[in-house]
Order: C-alpha cells, then sequence, then structure tokens
C-alpha cells in the first residue's frame, strides 16, 4: 500500500521514515568471548501535521498493518496537541543530493564465526604480550543499515551503508593496583578491522599505564587525543552550534557569525563526505541534501546549523541537519561528521618537543559540561605523563575551564586524524593546548 | 494468548535443541513521549514496544536474538542457539547459572492512578502549568519540559519452569531551564519519576514544587563564583551523597565490574570507617523497585558496606556462580531489544547520627554541595560528577553559591575520609547508562569527607 497516500487520508501532510538494522556482534569479558547476538530490527515514525497540529507514531517491526495502525495513532494523537503557529510544512523543496558513496555490501553477511575467531585472537594475543593485563570488554560487529524517509511534498530518499566496529577495554593490575581503563577502538566502512591495530594500541598505553604517578596543581600544556577531544567538543561546544539556540538567544555564539571565536588554527566542518567519514549520508532524517558545511573557518564564525523547522523561522533554511530521536521520533539539530582540521607535524614530533606535559587519553564527565556557557570540569582518565619528550607514566587529574577559552590557547594540531563513531561522529587530530588548569585526582 | 506461544516454543526447545537453559522475555509496552519547549510541543509521540527477547545458553556461552513476531518466535530461539554453540566451541571456561527455585507470580502494580487512565489533555496542562510557574522568573530565558510515560506487560518464561508476568508502569519528567542576566548564561536540571506512584506522584510534585526547586538551583548558578580547585573539606547534601554512593562505589559493587575493579581484592576488608554503611535495596517509592529482576531471582537487599567493611556485591545468576553466592536479583534490561545486564536499584548510603549543624562545625573553608548533574565511574575506583548547586564553607557557615564545577576522586581513597554521617535521609530518581539505561534513585544522609576529593574550578 502507499503508505503517504494512506497517510493524507488524515493528515495535511504526513512524513514516514524507516529505519532498518541488521546486525551481528560478538562480545567479551574477562579475558573471554561471553555472547553472541543476530539480530534484524526496523522501526517506523510517522509524523503527521493537520492545522498545525503535530502527531508522531513510532512503531517496531515489519508488519504493514501496524504502520497503517501507527498512522491512525499519529493521527489521534495530533488533534490533542496544540496549534504550532510558527509550523510552515515539512521539507518541500526538490532536493539535490550528494551521489552516494560506494557501499561494501559484504558487511551485510559477515559471518559470526569469523566475528568470534577475531574477537578471540585480540584477547589472546593482548595475554600473550602483558601477562598483568584484563580484557575487561571487548565487542566485534558488522552493521548494516537501511533508511528511508518520503513526505507528501515529494521528498523520497533511500540510504544503505554498512561497516565494523571493534574494541577492546583493557585494564592492568600490578602490585594491588588497578591502572586506569585503556580503549582502544576500530571503525571501518567495510567488511574488516584492523585487529592488530586496536591490540597494539591497547598495549602501547598498559605500557605506560603501570606507572601511575601524581599530576601537579597547576597549568600546563595538554595534548587531547581524538577521543577525549570528541568527547568534549560534542558536549561543551557543539550544542552552541544549533540554530534553536540562535533564535532563542541561548547560544553564547548569538550575534558571533563572523567573529573570531577561537584560535586562527581552528576550522571545523560538517562534511558527511569526508574520505575518512563513518557517515556518509546523502539526507538528514527529514530528506533534505546534506552537504560540507564549514561552521568555524580559521577561528571564524561562519554560521549555525539548521533544521527544517528552525531553518524556516530563521528565514535560512534547513542546512540538511535534521537528525531524529529514534525513542521518541523528534527531530532535533545536530551534526553528522564533524571534522576538525589537521595540522603539519606529527604526533610523535609533537609529543618529543614537550618539556612537560600531559596527553588525555579521554575523559570523564564530559556530560557534566555546561553547554550554554562552554564551561568544564572534567576528568582526565587516564592522562599521560610527558617528560623532556618521553611518555614516562599515567595520571588521572582534573582539567577545568571554558571551552571558548581554551580554544583561543591551541598551541599545536597534529597531521593525524582519526574517525570517531561511539561519542561524536566526525573526524579529529590531536590537540595541544597551553596553559590549562589541572588538579591531581590519583596519587 | 502470548504465554500459550511462549510456552510451546520453550516446550518445543526442550525437546529439539541441547540447551542449558533457554529464557523468552516478552513485552508490550505502550509509551507517551510529550516534549514542550519554550511553548511547542514538537514531541507529541506514542510509541508501541512489542517483541521478544530469546536467550539461550549453550555449550557454556550465551547466544541472544530478538524478534517483533511471534511465528518467528522458533526461528529465534534456534539463531540464539546456533550463537551460543559458536561461541561455547571457542569459550575456555563455560558460564553456568547459579540454583535458583523457579518462581510462578503475577506483579501487580502499585499505582493508585495509572498514567494510561489520565486523559493526553490533562498531561498537558499539567505541564503548561508548570511551564508558566517558571516564567514568572524573568532571568527564565528557555524551559524543556520532558514527559514519559508507560503502561504495559512484561513476561518472563525460562526452561526452567520461571513464570512472571508484571504489570509494568512508569511516569517521568526532566527539566532543563536555561537562565540569563546581566553576569551571564546558566542552566538547571530536575528528574522526577515513580515505577509505584502514577499520577499521584505529581500531588506533591506541583508546578509549585518544581519550580522552586529549580529556580534555587538556577539563582545559585547565576550568582556563584567560581570555586578554587584543589581538595577541600566537603559537606555532601543527599542528592551528592547518593551520587557517589552510585558512581563511586555502586558501579564498583556490580559483579561483572567488581571483578575488574579496585573492589575486588577488598571484598570482606575494611574500607570505611565502621559509621558508614551504604546498600542498593528497596526503598519507599525507589524508581529501581520490583519484585523479580530479568531472570525470575527474587529482588534483595545488597548490604555492600556495612559498618565500614565491603561486604555484598550485587549480582546475576552467571557471575554469583562465578563468585559463589546466592543471586540477588540485579539482571535488569531496558527493553526486549537488549539482554539482561547486572544494574544498580536504589544504592544509598544509610544514616548517621550527626545535624547539619554539627557536620559544617570547624570547617574554615570548604564547599557544601547540593545538586549534580552527570557523573562517571571507571574500574580504578576514579569518579567524576558534575555540580549544579554547591555553597563556600567559611567558618562553619554555608556562604556564597559556587558555579559550573565537579567533583571527582578516587573511590576507594575517599572513603576513608568520611567523618561524620547525618541523621537525615533524602532520595533523588534518575537514569543509569551502562550500555543501556535504566532507572535507578539515590540519596542518603548529609555527610563530611576531610579530604579526599578534588574540587574543579577555574580559580
Amino acid at each position: 500500500m502507499n503508505l503517504i497516500k494512506y497517510g493524507e487520508k488524515y493528515f495535511d501532510e504526513v512524513e514516514i521514515s524507516r529505519y532498518h538494522r541488521k546486525y551481528a556482534s560478538v562480545s567479551a569479558e574477562m579475558n573471554d568471548v561471553s555472547m553472541a547476538s543476530m539480530n534484524d530490527t526496523t522501526v517506523w515514525v510517522i509524523r503527521g501535521v493537520t492545522d498545525k497540529r503535530m502527531g508522531i507514531a513510532v512503531v517496531e517491526g515489519n508488519r504493514e498493518e501496524k504502520v497503517l495502525k501507527g498512522i491512525e495513532l499519529a493521527y489521534k494523537l495530533s488533534k490533542t496537541n496544540e496549534p504550532d503557529s510558527a509550523w510552515e510544512s515539512f521539507p518541500d523543496k526538490k532536493q539535490n543530493y550528494h551521489a552516494a558513496p560506494p557501499v561494501d555490501k559484504r558487511v551485510k553477511d559477515v559471518n559470526p564465526d569469523e566475528l568470534i575467531a577475531n574477537t578471540i585472537k585480540g584477547i589472546t594475543e593482548i595475554l600473550n604480550k602483558d601477562s598483568n593485563a584484563v580484557v575487561a570488554g571487548s565487542e566485534m560487529g558488522a552493521v548494516w543499515i537501511e533508511n528511508s524517509v518520503e513526505n507528501s511534498h515529494g521528498i523520497e530518499v533511500t540510504q544503505r551503508d554498512g561497516g565494523m566496529y571493534y574494541y577492546i577495554y583493557a585494564i592492568g593490575r600490578k602490585n594491588g593496583r588497578v591502572t586506569p581503563g585503556i580503549i582502544e577502538l576500530d571503525a571501518r566502512r567495510e567488511a574488516f578491522v584492523d585487529v592488530d591495530f586496536v591490540v597494539n594500541g591497547v598495549l602501547e598505553k598498559l605500557k605506560h599505564a603501570y606507572n601511575m604517578l601524581q599530576a601537579d596543581s597547576n597549568e600546563s600544556s595538554l595534548i587531547f587525543e581524538p577521543l577525549a577531544l570528541a568527547e568534549l567538543f560534542t558536549y561543551a561546544l557543539y550544542p552552541a552550534f544549533r540554530g534553536e539556540r540562535c533564535v532563542k538567544e541561548t547560544s553564547p555564539l548569538c550575534n558571533k557569525e563572523g567573529e573570531e571565536i577561537m584560535s586562527e588554527s581552528i576550522t571545523i566542518t560538517d562534511d558527511p563526505f569526508h574520505p575518512k567519514s563513518l557517515n556518509p549520508l546523502i539526507a538528514d532524517d527529514e530528506g533534505v541534501a546534506t552537504r560540507k558545511h564549514i561552521i568555524v573557518e580559521k577561528g571564524v564564525f561562519k554560521g549555525f546549523l539548521w533544521d527544517n523547522y528552525w531553518g524556516k523561522i530563521s528565514g535560512k533554511d534547513s542546512t540538511g541537519h535534521g537528525i531524529r530521536t529514534l525513542k521518541t521520533g523528534a527531530i532535533n539539530i545536530g551534526a553528522h561528521n564533524m571534522v576538525i582540521n589537521e595540522g603539519k607535524r606529527s604526533i610523535e614530533d609533537i609529543i618529543g618537543a614537550m618539556k612537560h606535559g600531559y596527553i588525555v587519553s579521554s575523559l570523564q564527565g564530559a556530560h557534566s559540561s555546561n553547554p550554554d556557557t562552554g564551561d568544564f570540569a572534567v576528568v582526565a582518565n587516564p592522562a599521560f605523563v610527558v617528560k623532556d619528550g618521553e611518555i614516562v607514566g599515567s595520571t588521572v587529574l582534573m582539567l577545568s575551564g571554558n571551552v571558548y577559552s581554551i580554544l583561543k590557547n591551541v598551541e599545536e594540531i597534529s597531521k593525524e586524524s582519526r574517525p570517531m563513531y561511539a561519542i561524536a561522529r566526525g573526524v579529529y587530530p590531536y590537540v595541544l593546548f597551553r596553559d590549562m588548569k589541572i588538579a591531581p585526582v590519583s596519587r | 494468548m502470548k504465554m500459550d506461544i511462549i510456552e510451546n516454543v520453550i516446550k518445543w526447545a526442550e525437546s529439539n535443541i541441547d540447551a542449558d537453559y533457554v529464557e523468552i522475555r516478552y513485552e508490550n509496552i505502550s509509551r507517551l513521549h510529550v516534549e514542550l519547549k519554550d511553548g511547542i510541543f514538537p514531541t507529541f509521540t506514542t510509541r508501541g514496544s512489542e517483541g521478544f527477547a530469546v536467550r539461550v545458553l549453550s555449550s557454556g556461552a550465551w547466544g541472544f536474538s530478538t524478534t517483533t513476531s511471534p511465528e518467528r518466535l522458533r526461528e529465534a530461539v534456534e539463531k540464539a542457539h546456533r550463537m551460543a554453540k559458536a561461541i561455547g566451541a571457542s569459550r575456555k571456561e563455560k558460564i553456568t547459572l547459579a540454583e535458583i527455585k523457579p518462581v510462578k507470580a503475577y506483579v501487580n502494580s502499585k499505582m493508585r492512578i495509572k498514567p494510561v487512565g489520565v486523559s493526553i489533555e490533562d498531561k498537558i496542562e499539567r505541564m503548561k502549568e508548570l511551564e508558566k510557574e517558571l516564567k514568572k522568573e524573568s532571568c527564565v530565558k528557555s524551559i524543556q519540559i520532558r514527559y514519559e510515560d508507560a503502561t504495559g506487560k512484561k513476561i518472563l518464561r525460562t526452561s526452567e519452569g520461571t513464570e512472571i508476568e508484571w504489570d509494568m508502569n512508569y511516569v517521568w519528567q526532566y527539566v532543563w531551564v536555561t537562565g540569563k542576566d546581566h553576569k551571564g548564561m546558566a542552566a538547571a536540571r530536575d528528574e522526577i519519576g515513580s515505577v509505584e506512584r502514577g499520577w499521584e506522584l505529581f500531588e506533591d510534585e506541583n508546578a509549585e514544587t518544581i519550580s522552586e526547586r529549580i529556580l534555587r538551583k538556577l539563582k545559585a548558578q547565576l550568582n556563584g563564583v567560581h570555586p578554587k580547585r584543589g581538595e577541600f573539606p566537603i559537606v555532601a547534601a543527599p542528592i551528592i551523597v547518593g551520587i557517589i554512593a552510585h558512581e563511586a562505589l555502586g558501579h564498583l559493587a556490580e559483579a561483572d565490574l567488581t571483578i575488574n575493579s579496585a573492589f575486588r581484592d577488598l571484598v570482606g576488608k575494611q574500607i570505611a570507617p565502621e559509621y558508614v554503611n551504604m546498600s542498593d535495596r528497596i526503598v519507599e517509592d525507589g524508581f529501581g523497585n520490583d519484585m523479580y529482576d530479568d531472570e525470575g531471582v527474587p529482588i534483595k537487599d545488597v548490604h555492600i558496606i556495612e559498618n565500614g567493611i565491603l561486604k555484598e556485591i550485587m549480582l546475576n545468576r552467571e557471575y554469583a556462580a562465578k563468585w559463589n553466592m546466592e543471586p540477588n536479583g540485579h539482571a535488569r534490561a531496558e527493553s526486549y531489544s537488549v539482554p539482561p545486564i547486572i544494574r544498580m536499584r536504589n544504592t544509598v548510603f544509610e544514616r548517621g547520627d550527626h545535624t547539619l549543624e554539627e557536620l559544617l562545625e570547624g570547617i574554615k573553608f570548604g564547599y557544601y554541595l547540593v545538586d549534580f548533574r552527570g557523573g562517571q565511574a571507571e574500574l580504578n575506583s576514579s569518579f567524576q560528577v558534575g555540580v549544579q548547586e554547591g555553597y563556600v564553607i567559611r567558618d562553619g557557615e554555608i556562604a556564597e553559591s559556587i558555579k559550573d564545577t565537579s567533583i571527582s576522586g578516587i573511590a576507594i581513597e575517599a572513603l576513608k575520609h568520611i567523618s561524620a554521617v547525618g541523621k537525615d535521609f533524602g532520595l533523588e530518581m534518575g537514569r543509569c547508562g551502562k550500555g543501556q539505561m535504566a532507572y535507578v534513585s539515590s540519596g542518603g544522609p548529609h555527610m563530611r569527607f576531610e579530604k579526599g576529593i578534588v574540587v574543579g574550578g577555574q580559580q
């Protein structure tokens, strides 16, 4: 049945999205594989508007009769909503979609036995090379997605993508002490993950983690690894880029378009089609075409991100940044693949030139940052201590500041960057900040 | 009807697959999600979640699959069985389950007014009233109110004969308010919820009460000064004490984490002064309250710290067998789409005998911390808690408020420096993320830490 036509019997306009996900995964804990899972899930989201009143239904499964009932339920619900006088319409312009990047279809049929064998290989190599190591958790999986969105105004787009992910989370136990947890991960848009890369990454960090030192209590230079940078920016910086906050004047970047807001060495772009992107979407969750979008160029704020609703209210139109919360079906503003520019020197050279400082590997509590001001007080766990260009041990330290202030104190950016998928999808380099306020947590 | 389908598949599995254990969990739950954001309702959603979770233990390993279709339930069991066999062949130590007595039970809701019995018009009217109340304060610039309720049923049937049906209901509300004045911008959050009180929850938690609470936190932030960073004496109010119990200690007492954590070698040892007691237990209107867990194990109180000694940890059946202990009902699954894992319920420090005045006495300079915004723990017992309401303590008196800070410490160190425990008690409802979301509560009395807690500050 034509679902849009059915929806139009009830609503002035309707949007129907389908999210299909097929995955296989193997998880491990305590140095051994423990569970294998295989699933196919489908979620439908119906958003309909009548007399400027919106109703949403979220339906699970593949049965058409459930989707039809969902349309009716969304309509019934919309009758009880209040009219939103600012509502204009769902996206109604013809979209020019970017060509879809090639997809590795082998991901759909990754053999679970292969996942099991590779997960065991990773654990065995860690334990063989470090007898004090414990693989506290690990997971390898393959995910295939097929998403589509269509609406009453002729928007109709389907996207397919797939990839594999793998992580190891390990600790070391020596002389009655537990090291900070070490995480290393790999994710790719192909039927392959690099087990050796993840294993070697964990072993290299564990090697330094056993020598636990106390951090200083002063101002210091800190190198943020890509994961730590992604964590901090996701909670303390990116919310300020949402156009809704511009309209409501709750973004610290209100009225700052064209102004220098951070070091001129920083450029931030939302680029789904970057060569390292793990999220090459051609359309957002409202069916609006995505594109490369410069947010900060050489330190200057270029403009906000907009979804359909707030784009129409502001008169700036959607920039293709409508992101659906699948739990509720609602749309919020968000980015697809944040890219921080690369620098010139290698991370080895940057560390080699450091007299005294720390490398922040990952953060605890980034989500407690204040998105309205950019203020943060987070824990670097683990952080690694650098003396005279060498990593000499690990520590746990508290660091506090304001994201806009520290971004004015960028000393250097590495020439290497890595794609991140777990916290914030994007491509992040290592960034050296100077004069960050720190306090020791571990002794 | 659904029970018959499950029953038939369990019977089929008993005679057709060589599994040690088969578990089918069925859920059919309707949820309402409404969000009021600065005068409009952009989220106005009904969500139906109906499906089966299948967990099979075979060859000493787990296989897991789900389906939304009753016709494909047998296929889901076969798939989970196949996965378990494949992984079991490679596993060094075989997974076993601690013995339990199979349970046949129906778990009734304790709610007086179930959310399904309240009209949507009344629900949105209540949210509008709260928004109106908050807007009376001129510094309030943006208000987001998220409301969620659920009604439905859950069935658990295992190959061991456990057969439990729950009448599932909850209500939940989250408020985020952004304020702005000549000093700058600040935000405050507030969260409430219940699995035992339905619409009656809002008789106590009315617009005035909630608004007063949020505005107190917001004004404390707006008028606050940046704290000094470093280690200072801390007096923690019940909500902060609760989040320390949850983040700093509770997670380490979840057996799947204990085994890798700083707690592993401390079970049975003195880790805090003898007047410190901490539990994960059933509390009045606790958001983690229930009768049985998602493996059908009756829920027992877990005395994590008793007279300063690390006594008990939270277990599921797998880890109970591993630790040679009795399972205590802490296996919880967010929904049918995920397997149960070890989770907290209501984690609390127990009362002592001091007044707040006694706890503040003698502190020349320190901090009084009242409410939090987010927290996180690590296996080395390092914890971090964001603070959304706190004050300076000067010469034993509560002085000016502080803003945008968090506290951190190494829990097993900080515990040793608890110098006094209050005689009051408070509880906060919230959510915990450990790959899956779970409704929990945490709380306790006021407590004083002489040292061991680092305050993050821009001074």
